[in-house]
């Protein structure tokens, strides 16, 4: 087991250079020279090359490139270019916002997604089970958009049961604006999760073993809470855990709409400011969490599947 | 016989299954008893019923396609087919118990054996977690596995295929049913455990005093295992009688033909007889030909039958990784040292169990993986190196026929496509007309009619499409043939028809063979030479005939001792070793 | 359509699909809408159609009005224009993004993962080290990051689309090959001398063909549905000589306030019927094809 970690998180080395590296072609090629952007329209060019050696931008690429890793490493993003402020200490900020988003809405959408997808794959080719997938497939021919848009019309504006957006930081008072955004973010997550475990539970409800588990006296229900659950919740957590990432970088439509300050607004307030630093290290945080929670998941399917043992 | 003599009784038992070509019935009202302390015999081969049966008897059929139609099953004057799904799971597991075929795939594999084992305890007898753990702890005991105080917590994984066949035994025996149904239950384990695991069954039986259904599409095996059997066919019960009484006085046609079709162990006909020889297609009764008996072994002579293959020291080992980096730390050397020659015009037997290495010393050979070590001479010349333009000219004087008729034709291109495919490689046999008249002269060579050109794959049986991967091996008229395990996939009936016409074709056309199978019977009957494998070694190397009369290395006798011997111990008692089919 | 079913003839694994497709209610009319919305976006794109959708022909942000020319019956946008020949002028895009979009990805993805799971050893290290390194990026942001670098457009969002999403499908079709790659019809297809081009072109394709069908199903619908995101995002097609229904619904989200509903329907209910026929056709189709169902 240790040397499947060392030999995974050394495996993760090229992996982060190969990213950071097309990152950095990628942030490099966009026109605009953020020196100019930042002198702003009346600048003289001495005070434009004296900005250009402060960032950095005098080097040549693999000096860019090299400065680039040293930031990574360091855990030291710089400071963006729009709001001025330390990128680390804007990302702190909006995690928090971002995790109280997301974080309630995938325990909820999680826990409704397994006990309706347990429960038609119980009832598999019933008319329930027929309406349930047919109104998510339909459920998910809507753009994402137009579901905020029209909660946040509908029940927000024209029926007033919710602020319309906004936030406060405040541990209590923060709810109230989080309910709509966390009730949507369920409402979208569900459809695809519900399909995904009712393929699961159904492919296993096809295996040999739940026959054996009948030709024991077991019920169905029995069969399909103990000897099927166990089975499917592999590929289940395992899926999960790769889910959590996404979490943490805040679903940005719903933030972007609702005004809450996390993660995923940030990223949208860069894209339209053209805020290159925080794009770049908003990017490789998330590259990181993805390394890590996809290393994750492999240990816990290895620690859940009693198959599989990590050499 | 009284009433009370019998446990279970099938009345007119019907099943259809819905498929997307229509209803078809699998069982047409069936009838047959099951009585007290006895064990009866279900045999057939695919496509009979006879796992539909006793699914039946459990209510397991699977109810979208399947559904049972009509008939009765009584229990102890209960009809299974009417009591209502509470009462059926009382029954299951507690009184009626099964057993699976596929060792691997029926226990779950994410939960212990002693799990699994206490599950059916504490459902049925009330036990708690301690009681139902120590009586595990006894079953496994008495089902032979060794170590059990350690092996209650291993999962299924970590045991081998006829451990866990023990741990369904056990599963099934816990609650001393009074009907063991057993499915096909050596059917995917080598026959050294088959033979452990049908000596288990008899004295659990005894011990308990268990009625058993045993089916099976093996006649030999029910020999000794079975006090009657009953034959089915197509979904009917075509004879069931007394064990003796069926190999002695078989009545009906179809029996007959699975009883001949059999290679037998102590005589040596000349062709194999089958069940075609005995039956129409639509089941009237043909007077068979009379079995000729003839002396097996054939005259060796230099000028007609040289060595054409030579395998010298042949080695293949696979890596295993393992460590920080993932490198190597060991190898598996599936084949091991291996030397033999083989000459033209005769067959090379090759044998052993499951993981012996003879599939893919097979393989080595016609280089379809790489040998890692050692030489093969092909006609005295050195192959093991050279490159792969080269060796592609060579491929069209060896080829192989496999063992999954279902898996070696490719089910997107058609017959015609599959069988021309080799001439267009290597430009043989003029152009795409010559070719498509050549490839129908195959078929018929094979026994197939010229309109299964333009047909697919999954339009033909299983013993249809080994004839279909035979015509296309002899598009490139090749000298040696390997055939790996291409006949075990197939029922009795039709392996003795592929068997009857390689041997065939070998007289015609002078081809040579290695013949690698599992079945030690078949192997006798078609081979001159055996070869032995065991964990990649060869054990033992002579003529079919010296080595089963005098086999010399323990683990060949063994093998050889495992043989079912294909008639009932009374009649071998009585000095009678192969069924009557003359009466 | 059971009567065009009986016309298939044939016996190959194709014509059992088809015919199963046929008999298939959901399937058959999922197709019908999606030939209708095909026909019209070649309408549209010869501009036989919707060719004038600039034209002011009222006034600014007028409601439906069922009594006037048909033109009107969907509203009109903040400049007086039909909101109907928009959103039949967003068909266009729609297809166009979606046809592109998977054209790029497709091909890429299918000859990595043939590649990388037939020859194995380095070539797979090295593929699998490439589509790891891109799909560790999370798709979203990597997307706004080509579409910065290459700038805004619907282009853009085709190529970035196609780029980022070719990663899926080069491991299934890795997954498919690895499979195949050792079984005996292939095994079979070396002995009779095959080499591996034709191993890999003639006998394991075609039995993954289904799987790259579904594929372009599934991206195509996926870059319908990006496509929106990413321009109200502002990263994607801009008004220019094209409408998208990822413009209307973008405009939207400021017109909604005043009580203007009439794009956003619009738009959405013309995106409804070929999403979800995209979707409903493609789950028929793995059903039809699945090999597992025939012996």
């Amino acid at each position: 087991m240790f040397a499947y970690i060392v030999r995974r998180l050394l495996y993760a080395i090229p992996i982060l250079l190969g990213t950071t590296f097309l990152l950095f072609l990628l942030f490099n090629v966009v026109p605009g020279d953020p020196a100019l952007q930042l002198a702003g329209k009346h600048a003289t060019p001495e005070v434009i090359a004296t900005i250009r050696a402060e960032l950095g931008l005098d080097k040549p690429w693999y000096g860019q490139y090299f400065d680039m890793l040293k930031q990574l490493v360091t855990l030291d993003f710089g400071r963006s270019y729009w709001t001025k402020q330390k990128i680390t200490d804007m990302i702190w900020n909006g995690a928090g916002a971002s995790f109280s988003l997301g974080f309630p809405a995938f325990v909820i959408s999680t826990v409704i997604s397994l006990i309706l997808g347990l429960v038609i794959a119980l009832y598999r080719g019933s008319r329930l089970d027929k309406t349930v997938v047919a109104f998510s497939v339909a459920a998910q021919s809507v753009s994402l958009l137009v579901y905020i848009l029209a909660a946040q019309y509908v029940l927000a504006y024209k029926w007033s049961l919710f602020p319309i957006s906004g936030y406060d930081p405040d541990m209590i008072q923060r709810w109230q604006y989080l309910v709509l955004p966390i009730m949507i973010f369920v409402f979208l997550s569900v459809a695809p999760e519900l399909r995904f475990y009712r393929t699961i539970f159904l492919d296993e409800l096809y295996q040999d073993y739940v026959r054996t588990a009948r030709s024991k006296g077991l019920g169905m229900k029995a069969v399909l809470l103990r000897h099927v659950l166990k089975n499917a919740m592999i590929p289940i957590l395992t899926n999960l855990v790769i889910t959590i990432p996404f979490l943490i970088l805040g679903s940005v439509l719903i933030e972007s709409f609702f005004q809450i300050p996390g993660l995923g607004d940030l990223i949208v307030k860069a894209i339209a400011n053209n805020d290159r630093p925080v794009l770049v290290s908003m990017t490789v945080l998330g590259t990181f969490a993805y390394i890590i929670f996809n290393l994750l998941s492999d240990i816990l399917y290895a620690l859940v599947d009693p198959r599989v043992q990590l050499k | 016989m009284s009433t009370s003599d019998i446990l279970l009784s099938v009345r007119d038992l019907e099943v259809k299954f819905s498929t997307r070509e229509g209803p078809i019935t699998a069982i047409n009202k069936v009838s047959f008893d099951i009585p007290r302390g006895k064990t009866v015999g279900l045999v057939g081969e695919s496509g009979s019923g006879k796992s539909v049966t006793s699914l039946a008897a459990m209510r397991l059929i699977p109810n979208p396609p399947g559904e049972v139609t009509g008939g009765q099953i009584l229990f102890n004057g209960l009809d299974l087919l009417k009591v209502s799904e509470a009462e059926m799971r009382k029954i299951r597991g507690n009184k009626i118990s099964m057993i699976f075929q596929e060792p691997m795939t029926s226990l779950n594999p994410v939960f212990t054996v002693g799990y699994q084992i206490a599950e059916t305890l504490m459902l049925h007898q009330g036990l708690n977690k301690a009681q139902a753990r120590a009586k595990t702890l006894d079953l496994l005991n008495q089902v032979g596995i060794p170590d059990p105080s350690k092996k209650i917590d291993s999962y299924p994984h970590e045991m081998s295929g006829g451990q866990k066949q023990r741990v369904m035994i056990a599963m099934a025996i816990g609650c001393e049913p009074d009907l063991l149904i057993a499915d096909e239950p050596t059917t995917a384990l080598d026959v050294t455990i088959q033979k452990q695991v049908l000596d288990l069954l008899a004295s659990l039986q005894e011990q308990y005093k268990m009625s058993m259904l045993f089916i099976t599409h093996d006649l030999g095996v029910i020999a000794d295992i079975a006090d009657e059997v009953v034959v089915m066919y197509r979904g009917d019960i075509v004879e069931k009688n007394k064990t003796e009484e069926i190999f002695m006085r078989p009545t009906h046609p179809y029996t007959k033909g699975l009883l001949a079709c059999r290679p037998p162990l102590t005589e040596h006909p000349r062709r194999l007889v089958t069940v075609s020889d005995y039956m129409t297609a639509d089941g009237k009764e043909k007077v068979a030909p009379k079995i000729e008996f003839i002396n097996p072994v054939r005259p060796v002579s230099e000028t007609e039958n040289p060595v054409i293959l030579q395998v010298k020291n042949l080695e293949k080992s696979f890596p295993i990784r393992g460590g920080i980096f993932g490198g190597v730390v060991d190898n598996f050397k599936a084949v091991d040292d291996v030397s033999f020659g083989v000459r033209r015009g005769r067959t090379l037997g090759l044998v052993g169990e499951s993981g012996c290495g003879k599939t893919t010393l097979g393989r080595t050979i016609l280089r379809l993986t790489e040998p890692t070590g050692g030489e093969i001479l092909w006609k005295g010349k050195d192959i093991t190196h050279i490159g792969s333009e080269e060796m592609r000219k060579l491929r069209r004087q060896m080829q192989i026929i496999f063992q999954d008729p279902y898996a070696s034709l490719n089910p997107r291109m058609t017959i015609g496509a599959a069988i021309t495919e080799p001439m267009e490689i290597h430009k043989i046999h003029g152009n795409k007309a010559e070719r498509l008249e050549r490839a129908q002269a195959l078929l018929e060579k094979v026994g197939l009619p010229a309109k299964a050109l333009s047909r697919y794959p999954h339009e033909f049986s299983g013993g249809q499409r080994q004839r279909i991967c035979i015509a296309r091996a002899l598009a490139v008229e090749p000298e040696f043939i390997v055939c790996d395990e291409s006949v075990s996939a197939l029922d009795v009936s039709i392996q003795a028809q592929i068997l009857n016409l390689l041997l065939d074709l070998q007289e015609e056309m002078n081809l040579t063979y290695i013949f690698i199978s599992h079945d030690l019977a078949v192997v006798k009957f078609i081979a001159d030479d055996v070869l032995v494998m065991n964990k990649g070694k060869v054990v033992e190397m002579s003529n079919a005939q010296e080595i089963y009369k005098n086999p010399r290395d323990e683990y060949t006798k063994r093998l050889l001792s495992a043989i079912p011997k294909g008639v009932p111990k009374t009649l071998l008692d009585r000095g009678i070793t192969i069924p009557n089919l003359n009466a | 359509m059971k009567f065009l079913a009986k016309k298939v003839n044939g016996n190959s694994l194709w014509s059992d699909a088809l015919r199963r497709l046929l008999n298939d209610p959901f399937a058959t009319w999922s197709f019908v809408v999606i030939v209708i919305y095909v026909v019209t976006a070649l309408l549209v794109r010869f501009n036989l159609v919707a060719g004038n959708w600039q034209e002011t022909i009222g006034g600014s942000r007028e409601a439906p009005d069922l009594a006037k020319s048909m033109l009107h019956w969907l509203g009109l946008d903040i400049f007086g224009r039909s909101v109907l020949l928009k959103t039949i002028q967003g068909a266009y895009t729609a297809m166009y993004v979606g046809l592109v979009s998977s054209l790029i990805a497709i091909p890429i993805g299918v000859v990595m993962g043939a590649l990388a799971g037939y020859f194995g050893g380095w070539v797979d290290d090295l593929i699998t080290w490439v589509s790891t390194t891109l799909s560790n990026i999370p798709e979203f942001l990597l997307l706004i990051a080509i579409a910065l670098a290459l700038g805004k457009g619907t282009t853009t969002v085709c190529i970035a689309l196609g780029v980022t999403s070719w990663v899926g499908i080069a491991r299934l079709i890795r997954a498919e090959f690895m499979k195949h790659k050792n079984r005996e019809y292939v095994l079979a297809a070396q002995a009779l001398g095959g080499g591996h081009m034709r191993r890999m072109i003639k006998h394991i394709f075609p039995n993954v063909l289904h799987i790259v069908i579904i594929g372009f199903s599934l991206r195509f619908v996926t870059g319908i549905k990006s496509e929106v995101i990413l321009t109200y995002l502002g990263l994607g097609a801009e008004i220019g000589e094209r409408s998208s229904w990822g413009i209307m619904i973008a405009d939207a989200t400021g017109e909604l306030i005043q009580g203007v509903w009439w794009g956003l329907a619009s738009a959405t209910a013309a995106m409804f019927p070929i999403v979800l026929a995209f979707s409903l056709f493609s789950d028929a189709l793995r059903d039809a094809i699945d090999p597992k169902l025939r012996t």
